[in-house]
């Protein structure tokens, strides 16, 4: 029976990891006052470098997702908690063997709360079939940076994407109400991957988000960024939410753009000057 | 005497869908690029996309208005103005004002945005003036746009839907190829040749924003979002997008 049921867990024919968290704030600090997980997906232990912010690193030990397997995150910041999540090492999807794979990502970030969500790359290989959908929900005043570093193939190492797919979805909700719904339709052969208005026929596509915003800050930002040649990008608002848009050729130059970009509005978004993660460097 | 009892509770909604030419005619009306909205001062990042060199001929022109047809028109504007259109006909005014919020919340840019908004109140005001008293309420409603208020004119003046989604994309690719013919710039003709490829194109995407699941709804075009961001500081501009 026992076997049966973890069978089923796993659909079968594909794994199903799970990790809940739940970040409070105790005495001036934030824990990790809950965590559950099943699965391959978990959390390594909490390091608080600048004092009152709990960062933490999540790891997914397989180091890569096939067809079929499920990763879902569900986290939820408590009132007046601030955490910083990041992950070691690139998300990697490869070959769907016909089943699609799915990462689903939830935030709940309470009023008082902040969260700011920082993971590496996601490296989509050719023949991938993926949907990924990341949620933030706000309350109250929460704040927000999230960044999106989407690769691919691995053109540098004759991954060209052939025969991907993936879709990415990220929504962003105050108070219940939809404020940002992006959705990148990523399907190998589709002229949106070579057109203009596309990605223009680069490889990495990259999105920073960070609420809420003061006025003038996008100004700011776009006059303070110090973007290499190779990567197009863009800075705007949604209401009080701000966006940096890149297209890069590399994860490399996008990702040190959006790391740049985070330095300059942790200050004015969350009241702190920046303290990046140690694993960044490493 | 049945007949008559529902045909009196329906009055309300149905008068004017009775007569199949009328609400042809009214479609024509909001159809027309002499609709006082000021429609013609945005180009959706068109005129951003010409300045950087990245658009130079009708070809450009061609695959930059189909690509977004099938990309974002279809996949956001047809699948929420069909919502909306069903929401306006079931009274619901919370779901008109969801479905608003979404298309908003799907807007890529500042500029993309406040295009929709100005175009939105302006098109309340004028449905306002023309009778349909629900509109009042959206010349300051922060969330009005476009697809909101048009999406009432269908409702109230029996346009049917499929018919009205062509209508939508087509105003929307008659703006575009006007802002294009000044911006590129394109002879006349040459516009008409482009409207007359992108009416093909107009049928499919149709179709397919109505046959798409709440689920699947949503659709970004990052290259046109970082032209639209940039043409936000564009020094010299002939647009308000």
């Amino acid at each position: 029976m026992m076997a049966t049921a973890a069978c089923v867990e796993g659909t079968g024919d594909g794994w199903l990891a799970s990790l809940q968290l739940r970040y409070a704030e105790r005495e001036g600090r934030t824990v990790l006052a809950h965590r559950r997980h099943q699965g391959p997906l978990l959390v390594q232990r909490s390091f608080h470098p600048e004092g009152a912010p709990c960062h933490s690193y999540l790891i997914h030990p397989p180091g890569g997702v096939v067809g079929g397997d499920r990763l879902l995150l569900d986290a939820e910041l408590a009132e007046g908690s601030h955490a910083v999540l990041t992950t070691p090492a690139a998300a990697k999807f490869y070959r769907s063997g016909g089943r699609r794979a799915e990462q689903r990502q939830t935030f709940h970030v309470a009023d008082g709360a902040a969260l700011e969500y920082l993971p590496a790359e996601t490296i989509l290989h050719g023949g991938c079939d993926v949907m990924l959908g990341s949620r933030f929900e706000l309350s109250g005043n929460a704040r927000l940076c999230t960044w999106d570093v989407l690769c691919l193939g691995r053109p540098g190492s004759g991954d060209h994407y052939v025969g991907g797919a993936c879709v990415q979805d990220l929504r962003v909700l105050r108070n219940g109400e939809i404020r940002l719904h992006e959705r990148l339709r990523l399907h190998h052969g589709d002229r949106f991957l070579d057109a203009t208005w596309g990605l223009d026929r680069q490889v990495v596509v990259g999105t920073l988000v960070a609420t809420p915003a003061a006025a003038g800050l996008e100004g700011e930002l776009r006059d303070s960024l110090n973007p290499p040649a190779c990567v197009r990008w863009g800075v705007t608002r949604i209401a009080d939410i701000l966006l940096l848009r890149c297209l890069g050729p590399r994860a490399e130059e996008v990702r040190r753009l959006a790391e740049q970009a985070w330095t300059l509005l942790r200050q004015p978004v969350f009241d702190r000057p920046p303290s990046p993660p140690r694993i960044w460097r490493t | 005497m049945a007949m008559t009892i529902i045909r009196r509770t329906m009055a309300r909604h149905t008068t004017i869908a009775d007569d199949a030419g009328l609400a042809r005619r009214r479609l024509w009306q909001l159809l027309s690029p002499t609709l006082p909205i000021g429609a013609y001062s945005y180009s959706g990042g068109l005129e951003a996309a010409v300045e950087t060199g990245r658009i130079r001929t009708a070809g450009d022109v061609g695959d930059w208005l189909a690509g977004q047809l099938d990309h974002t028109l279809a996949c956001v504007d047809v699948p929420l103005l069909a919502r909306l259109h069903g929401a306006w006909l079931a009274d619901e005014a919370t779901a008109v004002h969801h479905f608003s919020s979404w298309l908003r919340a799907c807007r890529e840019t500042a500029e993309l945005a406040a295009e929709d908004y100005h175009l939105g109140r302006a098109l309340a005001a004028l449905l306002s003036d023309l009778g349909l008293v629900e509109a009042d309420a959206w010349r300051d409603e922060p969330m009005a746009s476009w697809a909101t208020l048009f999406a009432l004119a269908l409702a109230r003046w029996g346009i049917p839907l499929q018919e009205g989604v062509e209508a939508y994309l087509w105003s929307w690719c008659d703006n575009q190829v006007a802002a294009a013919v000044k911006l590129v710039p394109l002879g006349q003709t040459d516009g008409q040749r482009l409207l007359q490829e992108l009416a093909v194109a107009v049928g499919g995407a149709a179709a397919a924003g109505l046959a798409l699941a709440d689920e699947d709804i949503g659709g970004s075009a990052p290259g046109l979002a970082i032209l639209s961001s940039g043409h936000e500081t564009q020094y010299s501009r002939l647009f308000r997008s």
